[in-house]
């Protein structure tokens, strides 16, 4: 188990450093540099200003530096925000991405796996195709439909919720059921067709015969099992739900981690695009080992192999 | 293949709005009597009439002609990007199978790796870093769209591999080159074929967030993506300009979604590859 | 109880003298000498008081200078501080701290990227290139109370130019214990009517009133908020479910709306800039004068004003922007006349069978993309074919100093002196002409305007040297842009001017 464990990281921490690296360049290559605004600069003050950050000095150089006050933890200045390290910035970001994008996974598993359950159920019946119909309507509403028509009707022509920003709990309402409502959809298909074939196992047809109730049928003996590809799913999940939030953050003005990307690359903030990179990388990666570390508490072919 | 397209009165219909929105995008020009980037100054902003079907943007353009474009822009870079991520994941799926041993333990140790990351990411970086073309727009798509399909492909030739016939060509000493062609490409075609459709409605909608972020296609082109995020600004005082092609692009998503299931159902997919596959329609 | 806790709480939040401002972005910087962006010069304005500053009319008034004299070469100015002139923390601001503020913005080491708005200050730009030590700056205290700056150039207009946060002071004693750190909340000093109170980047500003302030009983609000409202529908639905008070920008689409049912609330005034479009002089097609006209006369600006903005926007022919004062354009109303255009187009060689074929450039937003699509379809008329193409402001300009461009959207705005605009078509002006526009006429009048100190004959300089280069199409004018505005009706003091200047010292809110 220890063995499997250390691997999984080793893994985790070369991909982190090929994510890293691939970034750091990519954001070099580009043209056009950080300080160009719309106002000139004479050459005097962007020799400053280059200097200032390290830029005039060669790439690899600007790589090893990076890579040397990564490991402790430092991913140095915003290029743009002057007044704050990226530290800082992803130190205030990151709370209200994880926040909103925990909300919405919980909501979108709560929902998914209720309906799912109750689908597979009923399957074929009325109830199943109504809620079969609604999981592949969900999945054919994208959040950029779906956000605006909720801020219309929630927020501008009911007052239920606020439009934007994130004073309260209140705030992460309409955000994090923009966000939920795909993979809400996902999940419901996922524990629908999975819970269906734990169903026709033979244990549970036994269970069934005895006469158990439908309730405890399900909690007992098929939820265990059935949940095991929804367990595997939230790994992708996870990572897929942190990118959407990047257009729900822009859609409900909230300061989290997907804004503070999509702004750093809009306005070429080198170093705040590397951070937000790598913070997202190791978060996906974090999650995705805890993710196989619980699959394989459940999945016992899994230990031996 | 029939009975996937036609079996039900809801994959009939399904079938028929992708036709429909095919052939529509294919003749767009000739429908519409505007074209897509020309002005009618004399209704800027105009609700639905006789003269505009589906009324006009913020500059007088005719909404229907630019839906339809915009449905041609949308599709040709769902399909090409699909086209490229054939070409990245057939081949690493087919050689990771095919090789077996640990290359194909570390190939698909590489897809593991890749499936952790949030690659809208890096599609949104590349974009903005080297500016906003479509080839560009599709290539990153396309070169981020592969994992699933390199999966499947992986497990359709290991498992052709496997079988007695292609062990007894090799034994009668038919080399690599001819047991790839006869044998295990015929088996993974159809698979490989289903999955490169499904990676579609994924396409359709990363590109929408993409235009939504400002990072779509340029004036006076446009897409379904481009379409909604100007129209979503304006939804109240010109609801028309969001309500077309939304529902535009929530049909032809939905109709692929419907028709993808029946086809996976027909395939009968294992339920782990199903899983991956969610997450690609599910948005990234 | 708890219902009633919940009732206490909202109205108190009803009677607090606060505003929620929709501010349009995030700022990068509070630091005044390392500040870059508009949206942040409405925050430090707030924050700080230069010597003179804006009234709530946005006229130039004394700030912490009562008084100035100039010397009559127009090259010494001698400004007297006001005695109740206070840091927030109590300390006196005097003229030292001013000394201290000019040698910090233009010392090299801050990498102030603005610096150059100050270069008028003799001495300036060698110290800022790193040539002379900061304390060769002809800044010099006259006791605590006298300031002494001399020019290296007459520059009437240099009252006006010192409203910019480059100008403004930062106090010393501060400065110099927590080096970069003093611009952080709990840290930062400043002598403004508000003081910094908490900054969460990407979530809002918060500035509460400054008890030190000179002025201080005059001061109605109690604190503001700026949200960084980047995403102007997003503001909008903010605004309308009464998340903001202010908001400085919305979706054009809805003014007609508002215009019916909210007109209390709106507030469209025209800002005292000009909106054009800029030709690459530098290579074919518009190296060619012809090809500039041609373009310059398919262009119905009234078009563009009524029908596709219609925000009141004003449209103009000068590049000078029309309510700028004291001074008459020379440059004629130019009707649109498409026959003259093809014909100047067949003259440079282009006809159907081989069309003029541009590439337009304009910056990321709804208003441009009207603005460009429109004009696309104006030479589509003259049988010109355009391809667009939109980059984020940065970029957008980034290429355009580069010279990497054809013919470009661009705007120019801020200050009420003609030469503020017409520098940017002097050869020696560098990256920001553009279009490497380059004529010796004007640049000779230009630069006799800029060594007259007489205003008037300064002025008139000027307007020859405006018709000299607009006779050469370098640019397409096309109007003054228009800022939209909804505030809550219940605000008092919210004057409507042309530099879009709102100093919330002057506003309050009716309780």
């Amino acid at each position: 188990m220890s063995r499997y464990l250390l691997g999984r990281l080793a893994f985790a921490l070369v991909t982190l450093l090929a994510v890293v690296t691939v970034t750091f360049f990519l954001v070099r290559l580009a043209p056009g540099g950080p300080f160009d605004g719309e106002r000139r600069l004479p050459p005097e003050v962007e020799a400053n200003l280059r200097a200032a950050y390290d830029l005039d000095k060669p790439v690899v150089v600007q790589y090893g530096r990076y890579l040397a006050r990564l490991v402790r933890g430092d991913l140095g200045p915003s290029f743009r925000q002057k007044d704050f390290s990226v530290n800082d910035l992803i130190a205030m970001g990151l709370p209200i991405s994880v926040g909103v994008g925990l909300t919405a996974l919980t909501l979108a598993l709560l929902l998914g796996v209720t309906g799912g359950t109750f689908a597979a159920l009923s399957r074929d019946g009325p109830r199943d195709r109504m809620l079969v119909l609604g999981a592949t309507l969900g999945l054919a509403l994208p959040p950029i439909v779906v956000a605006p028509v909720l801020v219309l009707v929630f927020a501008v022509t009911l007052g239920w919720f606020p439009a934007g920003g994130y004073a309260t709990a209140k705030h992460f309402v309409l955000p994090a059921a923009t966000l939920a409502l795909p993979y809400a959809a996902a999940f419901m298909r996922l524990t629908r067709g999975s819970v269906a074939e734990v169903m026709q196992r033979p244990h549970v047809v036994t269970a069934r015969a005895k006469g158990l109730s439908p309730f405890r049928l399900v909690a007992r003996h098929v939820l265990p099992s059935a949940l095991l590809p929804v367990v595997s799913f939230l790994g992708p999940a996870a990572a897929a739900l942190l990118a959407g939030s990047m257009v729900i953050e822009e859609v409900f003005s909230l300061p989290g981690l997907g804004r503070y990307f999509v702004q750093g690359a809009l306005n070429r903030d080198y170093t705040l695009v590397t951070g937000a990179v790598i913070v997202y990388a190791a978060l996906v990666l974090t999650f995705n080992l805890l993710v196989d570390l619980g699959y394989a508490r459940l999945d016992p072919r899994i230990r031996h192999a | 293949m029939r009975e996937v397209l036609f079996g039900s009165p809801l994959a009939w219909a399904c079938s028929v709005v992708l036709a429909i929105v095919a052939l529509a995008a294919m003749a767009g020009p000739w429908l519409s009597p505007w074209a897509f980037d020309a002005v009618d100054w004399d209704a800027i902003d105009a609700a639905p009439s006789t003269a505009h079907w589906f009324g006009t943007d913020g500059v007088g353009r005719d909404l229907l002609a630019r839906t339809l474009t915009g449905a041609r822009v949308s599709i040709v870079i769902a399909i090409s990007a699909t086209l490229v991520s054939c070409l990245i994941g057939i081949p690493w799926g087919a050689a990771a199978g095919y090789i077996g041993g640990p290359t194909d333990m570390t190939m698909m140790r590489i897809v593991d790796g890749l499936y952790a990351l949030p690659f809208i990411l890096l599609v949104i970086l590349l974009v903005v870093l080297f500016g906003r073309n479509v080839v560009l727009l599709f290539v990153a798509l396309g070169a981020v769209s592969w994992l699933d399909l390199a999966r499947i492909v992986r497990g359709q030739t290991l498992a052709a591999k496997n079988e007695a016939y292609v062990e007894a060509a090799r034994a009668m000493g038919v080399g690599t080159p001819g047991i790839l062609v006869r044998h295990i490409v015929p088996n993974v075609a159809g698979p490989a074929l289903v999955y490169a459709t499904l990676t579609v409605p994924g396409v359709i909608i990363a590109e929408s967030f993409l235009s939504f972020l400002g990072l779509g296609v340029q004036e006076p082109q446009t897409s379904w993506g481009v379409l909604i995020a100007d129209g979503a600004r304006e939804m109240r005082s010109s609801p028309w300009q969001l309500i077309f092609p939304a529902s535009m692009l929530a049909l032809t998503l939905f109709a692929l979604n419907v028709l993808g299931d029946r086809m996976r159902d027909a395939l009968d997919v294992p339920d782990r590859a199903r899983s991956k596959t969610l997450k690609t329609q599910a948005g990234r | 109880m708890l219902l009633a806790a919940t009732a206490l709480l909202l109205s108190s939040a009803a009677n607090a003298a606060e505003l929620r401002i929709g501010n349009g972005g995030e700022p990068l910087t509070l630091d005044p000498h390392r500040y870059n962006l508009n949206l942040e010069e409405k925050i430090l304005a707030d924050l700080f008081e230069g010597l003179t500053a804006h009234d709530a009319e946005g006229r130039i008034v004394p700030g912490v200078a009562e008084g100035w004299t100039t010397s009559a070469d127009g090259l010494t100015w001698t400004f007297q501080l006001r005695r109740d002139a206070r840091w927030s923390d109590g300390e006196p601001v005097t003229a030292a701290d001013f000394v201290f503020s000019f040698r910090r913005l233009l010392d090299p080491a801050t990498a102030a990227s603005l610096a150059y708005f100050l270069y008028a200050i003799e001495g300036a730009a060698d110290v800022n290139a790193g040539r002379t030590s900061p304390d060769t700056l002809a800044v010099r205290a006259l006791g605590t109370h006298f300031l002494e700056i001399r020019l290296a150039e007459p520059f009437p207009f240099f009252a006006e130019r010192l409203i910019y946060p480059t100008g403004y002071p930062v106090p010393r004693h501060i400065v110099e214990e927590l080096g970069d750190d003093w611009v952080k909340p709990g840290n930062m000093v400043t002598n403004g009517a508000f003081v910094l109170a908490d900054w969460q980047p990407q979530g809002f500003v918060r500035v509460v009133a400054n008890p030190h302030y000179r002025d201080a009983t005059n001061v109605g609000l109690e604190a503001l908020t700026y949200y960084p409202t980047a995403d102007p529908n997003a503001a909008y639905n903010r605004y309308r479910s009464g998340e903001l008070d202010i908001i400085g920008d919305f979706p054009p689409g809805e003014v007609a709306w508002l215009r019916r049912e909210m007109p209390e609330h709106l507030h469209i005034s025209p800002l005292l800039s000009i909106m054009y479009l800029v030709f690459n002089v530098s290579e074919p097609p518009f190296d060619d004068v012809r090809v500039r006209r041609a373009l310059s006369l398919a262009i119905d600006r009234e078009l563009i004003t009524g029908r596709v903005l219609e925000s009141g926007e004003v449209p103009s022919t000068s590049f000078v922007p029309p309510m700028v004062e004291n001074y008459a354009s020379a440059v004629r109303d130019r009707s649109v006349d498409a026959d003259a255009a093809r014909r100047l187009l067949a003259e440079a060689g282009y006809h159907d069978d081989n069309p003029l074929r541009v590439t337009l450039r304009y910056i990321a937003g709804a208003d441009s993309k009207k603005v460009q699509v429109a004009i696309a379809a104006m030479w589509k008329a003259i049988g010109v074919e355009t391809a667009l193409h939109h980059a984020e402001l940065n970029a957008h300009f980034a290429e355009l100093r580069q010279g990497n461009f054809q013919v470009a959207q661009a705007g120019w705005f801020g200050e009420n002196n003609p030469e503020h605009y017409l520098e940017l078509l002097m050869s020696s002006t560098g990256d920001v002409n553009y279009g490497r526009f380059a004529d010796t006429e004007v640049d000779a009048l230009m630069t006799e305007a800029k060594r007259t100190a007489d205003l008037d004959q300064r002025l008139a300089l000027l307007r020859r040297a405006e018709a000299a280069a607009l006779a050469l199409d370098p640019v397409v004018p096309l109007y003054a842009v228009t800022i939209r505005s909804l505030v809550d009706p219940r605000i008092t003091g919210w004057r409507t001017n042309a530099r879009n200047t709102h100093p919330a010292r002057y506003l309050d809110i009716r309780r």
